[in-house]
């Protein structure tokens, strides 16, 4: 998942923050917000004491459709966790073992016949939608077939190898895949062939664009109107522009903490439209509870220091880098891609991201603690003369390049950084500003000839493939297309082959697998599509009188599991 | 009068149509926009970007689709967001429009109130000084940009001084007038006096200017031999001269705020009007958002010039006789 975080400035988090950072990477963690035990919460099962009250969440803008098949955004990614599930979901905690996949409106874990390609889910009986209908098989059946019906975002990606997925990608309309999802309504299971076994198939079914929803649910994005779930909340009414509220669902039984804990607060309130900066304020004066949207920069100090009680830090699985266009000159000549990977002084990207406490230097693709992740450096430190040198041997020394980087504050830093680095290894480089709000979109289309820029990547799910395979397989490349997330643009047989190979022993040796992916991670540096700078960090605001803040690896802040009471 | 109503009329349909057809030229000349792209998703596969491509009618040629987004905005009513989707963006704007009227008629009430009474003062009280201090004073209003006025205001309302002296003030945001005129008005109350500042100062300075013309012209001096108060001849004969000028400039200022040109401060309060709707809707890149409020705000504009040229004529005999 892309998001664009403007946490910008100096290094001034530095001293409070890193007092109370913790929650999230670690499970076992001791304290967190106003040193209550960050864990122990949920260890300890639901707390009635704190039930009750409204949270008062702040966002600037609304975030798009409610439909969970169509919406891929952070924002309601993170709402949907308290209102729709899925047939598995990840564990809704704080801390590392976020990542797990455990049974939802399953019973248990699927049955998954041995080459991998059958998956069986026994459905649960007692779980309701908010409409006090019961979730039968064949509302997971149906919401299989609305997933392509609907043209879902990531119906010819995420779920492409579900058996007659292809045809209904290409004819959505009447898509029944009558062959890959299969109900028995006697024995309350539901079949879902794969084309060919996939190691990632119950993290995918665990996303948002996987939920199960009622049968009858229009083929069409249902945009403002709430679709009826199965969570501990409902959406009581929607408009993008002014507020999203939630009330507790009348129908929902707590079935499993792991997958679906109930929530504290009796209702969310979700409101749009104040800027970051008043936010920051509204959440110190204790007018809301927590706020989407990246923090200020010119914020970060005071939040650090007088409001460190309140502020919470944790990893992201996400990294900044520079794509490097390897069908362009003067980067189709590997030695000059092998100087970009020396040229760059990573720390220095980090003080201007906003210091050591919001993000740390990368020297891989995969983040740090990501699966697949090699605790290997082969460009540890910058060097300008050897880079220099590269550059002379490739010959493309004395060219023009221009970096393109977006309009936000940090962006355009890294990028001038970029940009001055470049001249002294030897080229005439020039920095192209556009607009945020193009810029991701404009720089995947080949027709526009970017040769750097500065992008981001958070992933969709713990899975190596979801940066590796996303961002350099040869599938990901469409010339002349905005829809083109290889935005190197490269190509490379071999490369695409480990790739599969990777992803085939996934399915049956994950910890094998992730030594191949960590080998796969250092190649791939040291042929340079990419430039890793740093991986960011998130930095969670909340007022005073929140408790139990749980940062998920996936979802980030578990919303409905904050207590004001 | 009715050719030329007529005449007018025409103008200003050809002026919204220009701007419509502009505003959908510029957007997907743009590179990087391609709707399709973003309504599928980052890494959609190809198939499906057809797929969204087909429905929502983006393979179709440029008129064609210029074509639909007209009749969905003004026949069938039902043009939707790009971004939220099933928003409808004619209820979007009914929505913002009572927003931003409140905002706007207010700071107008005030910066009227203040302009004409600064300009009033410094201009009947020249050589004093009365005269410098008021200008000074507009000068000051007017120098100070919205966006960091407001956000000054904020600071010191919401954060420095909240919790002594503005404990008072309520947190940013709209409170409709149905919900009690107290809490509308307490809502709005620095929104108005940051938008009434620039305005109050720029008028001031005009009217000044306007009424120490007024007061060397020959009909005041008429006056002055007729016997007339300097009270009547000022308020009765050069003031009434002196606002033909502010007349008109109000009804443009006026138009074009309620059009949404307020953005600035309504972004900075938080108040969900038309100006902040135009912003969010730039920010996404929000075609049929965009392109409603921009034909909103120009209708706005077209219109208030029509009204000036009524008033003018209203207050000027000469207009009405030429």
């Amino acid at each position: 998942m892309k998001r664009i975080t403007a946490i910008a400035g100096a290094a001034l988090l530095a001293v409070g923050v890193a007092a109370c950072s913790g929650g999230g990477g670690a499970a076992t963690s001791g304290t967190d917000t106003a040193g209550q035990p960050a864990q122990t919460a949920s260890a300890a099962g639901f707390q009635e004491q704190h039930k009750g009250g409204t949270l008062r969440l702040l966002a600037k803008s609304g975030d798009g459709t409610l439909d969970p098949h169509i919406n891929y955004s952070n924002g309601n990614w993170q709402v949907f966790q308290a209102l729709y599930d899925g047939l598995v979901s990840f564990r809704k905690v704080g801390g590392n073992t976020s990542y797990d996949i455990v049974p939802d409106l399953a019973e248990e874990m699927p049955q998954v016949s041995a080459d991998g390609k059958t998956y069986t889910f026994k459905l649960r009986k007692d779980v309701k939608f908010t409409t006090g209908e019961p979730v039968t098989v064949d509302d997971v059946v149906a919401s299989f077939q609305r997933i392509f019906r609907v043209s879902g975002p990531t119906s010819g990606t995420f779920y492409s190898g579900i058996v007659g997925a292809a045809d209904c990608v290409k004819k959505p309309a009447g898509c029944t895949l009558d062959k890959g999802v299969v109900a028995d309504a006697a024995a309350g299971t539901v079949t879902v062939n794969l084309v060919a076994a996939d190691s990632e198939f119950l993290q995918k079914l665990a996303l948002p664009h996987a939920a199960v929803l009622p049968k009858g649910t229009p083929d069409k994005d249902q945009g403002t109107t709430p679709i009826p779930g199965t969570g501990p909340y409902k959406v009581e009414s929607y408009n993008p522009n002014k507020q999203m509220k939630l009330v507790r669902n009348p129908n929902f039984t707590e079935w499993s903490r792991d997958a679906q804990p109930q929530g504290y607060p009796d209702e969310i309130d979700y409101n749009y439209g104040l800027t970051p900066e008043a936010a920051v304020t509204a959440v110190q004066n204790g007018q809301a509870d927590w706020i989407f949207d990246p923090l200020p920069a010119d914020r970060l100090t005071e939040i650090g220091t007088t409001y460190a009680e309140q502020a919470h830090v944790n990893p992201l699985a996400a990294f900044w880098y520079i794509p490097v266009n390897v069908n362009l000159a003067p980067f189709d000549k590997p030695e000059a891609r092998e100087a970009l990977q020396w040229a760059f002084d990573k720390n220095a990207l980090v003080k201007m991201f906003g210091g050591a406490n919001v993000a740390q230097p990368a020297c891989t693709i995969l983040p740090p603690a990501f699966p697949g992740h090699a605790d290997v450096c082969d460009f540890p430190q910058q060097d300008l003369a050897k880079a220099k040198d590269l550059v002379q041997k490739s010959g493309t020394s004395g060219q023009e390049v221009s970096v393109v980087v977006s309009d936000d504050d940090v962006s355009k830093q890294i990028g001038e950084y970029v940009r001055s680095t470049l001249e002294q290894i030897g080229y005439q480089a020039k920095l192209k500003v556009i607009s945020t709000n193009i810029h991701f979109t404009y720089i995947q289309n080949t027709k526009n000839k970017v040769q750097l820029s500065v992008s981001q990547w958070y992933a969709d799910y713990p899975a190596a493939s979801n940066f590796i395979n996303v961002l350099l397989s040869c599938a990901s490349f469409r010339e002349g297309s905005d829809a083109s997330i290889n935005i190197s643009g490269f190509c490379d047989k071999d490369v695409d082959a480990k790739i599969a190979e990777a992803m085939k022993l996934d399915q049956s040796d994950t910890a094998a697998a992730g030594k191949v992916w960590g080998e796969l991670d250092r190649e791939l540096m040291k042929r340079g599509p990419i430039v890793p700078l740093f991986n960011p960090k998130q930095i969670d605001f909340v007022s005073k009188n929140v408790g139990n803040y749980q940062f998920h690896a996936q979802f980030h802040a578990l919303l409905d599991q904050m207590w004001v009471k | 009068m009715i050719g030329y109503i007529l005449r007018r009329f025409g103008a200003a349909l050809l002026v919204l149509f220009a701007i419509s057809v502009l505003v959908f030229l510029i957007f997907f000349a743009t590179p990087g926009v391609d709707p399709a792209a973003r309504i599928a998703g980052k890494n959609a596969d190809p198939a499906t970007l057809a797929q969204v491509r087909a429905s929502f009618g983006f393979d179709r040629p440029l008129p064609v689709q210029y074509a639909l987004m007209m009749k969905h905005l003004f026949i069938s009513h039902d043009l939707t967001s790009f971004v939220n989707r099933g928003t409808l963006v004619i209820p979007q704007i009914i929505e913002a429009v009572p927003v931003t009227l409140s905002l706007v008629v207010g700071a107008a009430v005030i910066w009227m109130v203040l302009g004409v009474g600064m300009g009033t003062l410094a201009g009947a009280m020249r050589g004093t000084l009365v005269d410098p201090l008021v200008m000074l004073l507009g000068v000051f209003g007017v120098s100070l940009p919205v966006y960091w006025l407001g956000e000054v205001v904020n600071l010191i309302t919401q954060k420095q001084l909240h919790d002594s002296v503005f404990s008072w003030v309520p947190p940013l945001g709209y409170v409709p007038m149905s919900e009690g005129i107290g809490q509308w008005a307490l809502h709005l109350l620095f929104p108005w006096l940051t938008l009434a500042l620039l305005y109050a100062g720029i008028y001031a300075r005009l009217l000044r200017g306007e009424l120490i013309n007024a007061l060397n012209e020959d009909y005041v001096r008429t006056a002055r031999a007729k016997g007339l108060s300097e009270r009547r001849i000022l308020v009765k004969h050069a003031l009434r001269c002196s606002l033909i000028p502010i007349v008109s400039l109000f009804g443009l200022d006026f138009g074009a705020l309620v059009g949404g040109a307020a953005l600035l401060t309504e972004v900075v309060f938080g108040l969900p009007g038309v100006g902040k709707l135009t912003y969010q809707a730039l920010q996404n890149l929000d075609l049929p958002v965009i392109m409603g409020t921009v034909l909103y705000a120009a209708f706005f504009v077209v219109l208030a010039n029509a009204v000036v040229d009524v008033l003018y004529a209203r207050l000027d005999p000469r207009v009405r006789r030429a």
